[in-house]
C-alpha cells in the first residue's frame, strides 16, 4: 500500500496511534539515541545517525529469564518471566538497522525459537527512513546487499520528498498504522512515484565507502583462520566492546544467576549482551582460553560476519551502518579490515 | 617547532641499529581525518610517523599489551620498545616505572611538543567549524592552530577548540624522554581544575541527579577502562572471571569465587563500576582524557578522575607522574598528612 503524507500531519497521524508506545530518536547532548516520546510534536527526523541502534528495544541488553527462590515448605520455586512489550511503534528507522534486525529474527527464530526475543518483537513495528545523504560518513550499505531504501525488516518505509513523505506499507503491521490515520493520508500522484524513484536512486550515489570485492571475502578467509594477518589488523584493538555492543547485528549474551538472598536462596537468572572482543568472551572453567589474544578475537567478529553467518543464513551480519568504525577509539575499520584480506588473497 | 623529519629520522635510526624492536607512534589514517596509532618495525616505514594536533591517543596504553605479549613469548626479544609520548602521556609512563609495571630500559622514549598548546577536542572542532569539512589541522605560531578546510585555510585560537584537559595540563612537554623533538614549550596556567567549577557548585543532590542521569546511560562496554593506561590488571573486578583459574583451581575454589559485581548495566552496578575505576585511579590518573573519549555515550568521566586529582593535590600535595621514584601516593604515608578525617 502506498500512500502521501503531508509533513506537517506527521505529528497528527502518531497523536493518533493511542494504543502505542513511539520510540523515535532523540538528542541528548552531543549524541542520538531511540527514546519514547511523550509528545509527538517532538520528532525531528532530520537525525544524523544514533549510536545505539533499535537492537536495543527489540533485544535489550538486559533481561530477567526467570525467578528462582524457597518456598515456605523448604522447595525450590523457579518463575519464567517473559517480557511483556507494550505494542510499540519505532520511527526513522535506518532501513540498515531494520535489516539487523531481520537478520535477528533469524537468528532467534528457526528451529529454536526464542520466546523472550519474540515476545518482544511480535509487540514491535518499525518505520523505517530513507537515507537520502548517508547519515554517517562511513556509511557502506551497498557493499552488503543493503540500499538506502531498503525495506528488510521494515513495516513501512517513508521517504522525504521535501514537503511531504512518500509512505509504503509492507506488512499487515503496516497497513494497521495506515489505517489509524486514514484521512490524513492521500493518493499518490504518478508525479510522487516519478520523485520517489528518482530520490531513492540518487540516495545510492552518495555513499562515500565501499569494501572492495566482497563477494569473494567469504572464500578468502576460508583459508585465513591461522593467517598472521589477524595480529597485524588487530595490533591497536584496545580490547573494548564498542565494535559489537554498538553493532545493530551482534547478539552475543551471557546468563549469569543474580542472587540477592543466599539464605534462603532467592535471585534471578539474567541475560545480558556479550561480546567475543571481551577475553572471559571464551574463557574455559579449566583457566583454558581458546581465543587468547586480541587477534584471535578480531578474526572472530569478521569471520562470523563475512564467513560463518553467510554460510549459515545467507546473508552478511554486517549491514553497513558503520558504527563500529565510527566509534572506535582507535580508528580499526572494518572496511580497511576487509580490503586487507582481499590485498592478503590476492 | 617539531620539525616531522627530526621524528622520522630519529625513529628510522633507531630501528636501522636495531636499538628498538619496533616503535608505536601516530600514522595518518587511511579514512578519516584522526591519526591511528601505528607499531613500526622496519626502517623504511619511519616516513609514516606523523604529528599533529589530532594525535590524541595516550599510546602509553599499548606499553600493556607489550608486556602481556612478551610474558606469553617462549624467547621474547628483550631489546625496548620506542614510544611516542605527548606531555601528559609521559606522566602515564612515569606511574607505570613508579608501580614497577614496566622497566626504564623496556622502553625508548621519544619526546614530542605540543608545540604550546595541546591536542583539539574533535566536538569543538566540529562545532566551531560547523559549514567546513576539515581536511587538514596544524599547530599554528600563536597560541592558535591552522585548519585548512574545503574553503580555505582558517586560523583558530587554541583556547577555542583545545581539549579541557589540555586547558588545565601542567606537563605541556614530556617530563620524562630519551629524546625530545620539539622544543620546551610552557602553555600558561590559569587554574588546573576549572572544569570542576560547576560541579562542585552543585549541592550533593543535584550532582546525584547528574550521575544518575549519566551512569545510567553505560552499557560497560568497558572502552574507558580498555583506553586507560593504568588499567592493567590481569583480574578485573567486573570481569566474570575475575581471578586465574589454573589447573590446579579445585571446583571448589572456583564455586566459592566473590561475585563483586554483576554483568547487568543498571545503575547499582554502574555505580559500583565507575566508582571503583575512580578510586583505583586517584593519584595515579594523569588526565590523557582517554576514557571520556573512549566512551560512546558521552559520559563525561573526566570529572570523576580530576575531582580525585585534585583532592589528591590539596590534601597530599601530590601530582602523580612527575617522579618515577617517589612512593606512590597510596602506598605511602607522612608524618604531616591531614588525618581529620579519621574519626
Amino acid at each position: 500500500m502506498e500512500k502521501i503524507l503531508n509533513k506537517k500531519n506527521l505529528p497528527r497521524w502518531i497523536k493518533g496511534l493511542k494504543a502505542f508506545q513511539v520510540y523515535a530518536p532523540s538528542r541528548d547532548g552531543d549524541i542520538w539515541n531511540y527514546a519514547l516520546i511523550e509528545n509527538p510534536e517532538d520528532i525531528t527526523l532530520d537525525y544524523t545517525s544514533t549510536v545505539l541502534s533499535p537492537k536495543t528495544i527489540v533485544f535489550p541488553q538486559r533481561e530477567i529469564l526467570l525467578k528462582f527462590g524457597t518456598s515456605n515448605d523448604g522447595e525450590l520455586e523457579i518463575t519464567e518471566t517473559l517480557p511483556q512489550q507494550d505494542p510499540s511503534v519505532i520511527f526513522g528507522v535506518r532501513p540498515c538497522d531494520a535489516k539487523a534486525v531481520f537478520l535477528m529474527d533469524k537468528v532467534f527464530g528457526g528451529d529454536f525459537v526464542d520466546p523472550y526475543y519474540w515476545n518482544r518483537r511480535d509487540q514491535i513495528i518499525l518505520v523505517g527512513l530513507t537515507c537520502n545523504t548517508p547519515p554517517s560518513p562511513n556509511c557502506f550499505c551497498l557493499s552488503v546487499d543493503g540500499s538506502p531504501h531498503s525495506k528488510d525488516g521494515l513495516d513501512i518505509l517513508m521517504t522525504d520528498l521535501g514537503d511531504r513523505y512518500f509512505m509504503e506499507s509492507l506488512t499487515e503491521k503496516g497497513d494497521e498504522l495506515f489505517n489509524l490515520g486514514k484521512k490524513l493520508f492521500e493518493k499518490p500522484t504518478a508525479k510522487d512515484i516519478k520523485e520517489l524513484a528518482k530520490i531513492q536512486a540518487d540516495s545510492e550515489k552518495n555513499l562515500k565507502r565501499q569494501i572492495k570485492n566482497i563477494k569473494k571475502i567469504p572464500s578468502l578467509l576460508k583459508d585465513m583462520f591461522e593467517s598472521s594477518y589477524w595480529d597485524e589488523a588487530s595490533m591497536s584493538c584496545l580490547r573494548c566492546g564498542i565494535c559489537t555492543y554498538l553493532c545493530p547485528t551482534c547478539h552475543c549474551f551471557d546468563m549469569n544467576d543474580e542472587v540477592a538472598v543466599t539464605s534462603p536462596i532467592k535471585g534471578q537468572r539474567v541475560r545480558t549482551w556479550d561480546t567475543c572482543q571481551f577475553p572471559d568472551f571464551t574463557m574455559h572453567s579449566s583457566g583454558h582460553n581458546p581465543r587468547p589474544d586480541k587477534a584471535s578475537r578480531l578474526r572472530q567478529r569478521v569471520f562470523h560476519k563475512f564467513y560463518y553467518f553467510p554460510e549459515r543464513y545467507k546473508n552478511f551480519q554486517c549491514i553497513g551502518c558503520g558504527r563500529c568504525i565510527s566509534k572506535c577509539p582507535v580508528g580499526i575499520d572494518i572496511i580497511q579490515v576487509l580490503d586487507g584480506v582481499s590485498d592478503h588473497g590476492a | 617547532m617539531v620539525n616531522i623529519e627530526d621524528l622520522r629520522n630519529n625513529a628510522k635510526k633507531l630501528l636501522e641499529d636495531g636499538k628498538v624492536k619496533y616503535i608505536i607512534g601516530f600514522k595518518k589514517a587511511a579514512n578519516g581525518l584522526r591519526p591511528v596509532p601505528v607499531f613500526i618495525d622496519k626502517p623504511e616505514d619511519a616516513a609514516k610517523l606523523i604529528w599533529d594536533p589530532l594525535c590524541i591517543h595516550n599510546l602509553t596504553r599499548f606499553l600493556v599489551d607489550e608486556k602481556r605479549r612478551k610474558a606469553r613469548q617462549k624467547e621474547p626479544d628483550l631489546r625496548p620498545v620506542g614510544l611516542v609520548v605527548k606531555g601528559c602521556d609521559s606522566r602515564a609512563v612515569n606511574v607505570l616505572l613508579q608501580e614497577k609495571f614496566i622497566d626504564r630500559a623496556d622502553i625508548h622514549i621519544i619526546g614530542v611538543s605540543c608545540e604550546n598548546t595541546g591536542v583539539v577536542d574533535e566536538k569543538k572542532l566540529a562545532e566551531k567549524l560547523k559549514e567546513k569539512t576539515v581536511e587538514k589541522i596544524e599547530f599554528g605560531d600563536n597560541d592558535e592552530f591552522v585548519v585548512t578546510t574545503d574553503k580555505g585555510k582558517i586560523k583558530v585560537a587554541s583556547s577555542e577548540i583545545l581539549a579541557d584537559r589540555c586547558l588545565e595540563c601542567p606537563a605541556h612537554v614530556a617530563v620524562v624522554y630519551d629524546v625530545l623533538i620539539g622544543d620546551h614549550t610552557k602553555r600558561k596556567l590559569d587554574d588546573s581544575y576549572k572544569s570542576l567549577d560547576k560541579m562542585e557548585s552543585l549541592t550533593r543532590e543535584e550532582r546525584w541527579a547528574f550521575w544518575k542521569e549519566q551512569l545510567e546511560k553505560c552499557i560497560r562496554c568497558y572502552a574507558c577502562r580498555s583506553a586507560c593506561p593504568m588499567c592493567y590488571c590481569d583480574e578485573c573486578v567486573v570481569d566474570t572471571i575475575t581471578f586465574a583459574v589454573t589447573a590446579d583451581t579445585t571446583a571448589e575454589e572456583k564455586a566459592q569465587k566473590i561475585k563483586w559485581i554483576e554483568k547487568s548495566p543498571v545503575l547499582s552496578e554502574n555505580f559500583i563500576y565507575h566508582f571503583i575505576r575512580a578510586i583505583h585511579l586517584a593519584g595515579r590518573c594523569i588526565d590523557c582524557g582517554e576514557c571520556e573519549r573512549a566512551c560512546p555515550l558521552d559520559i563525561p568521566l573526566r570529572f570523576l578522575n580530576k575531582k580525585l586529582e585534585k583532592e589528591a593535590k590539596k590534601l597530599f600535595g601530590y601530582d602523580a607522574g612527575f617522579d618515577p621514584e617517589a612512593p606512590s601516593l597510596v602506598s605511602c604515608f607522612k608524618e604531616e598528612d591531614p588525618e581529620d578525617f579519621i574519626r
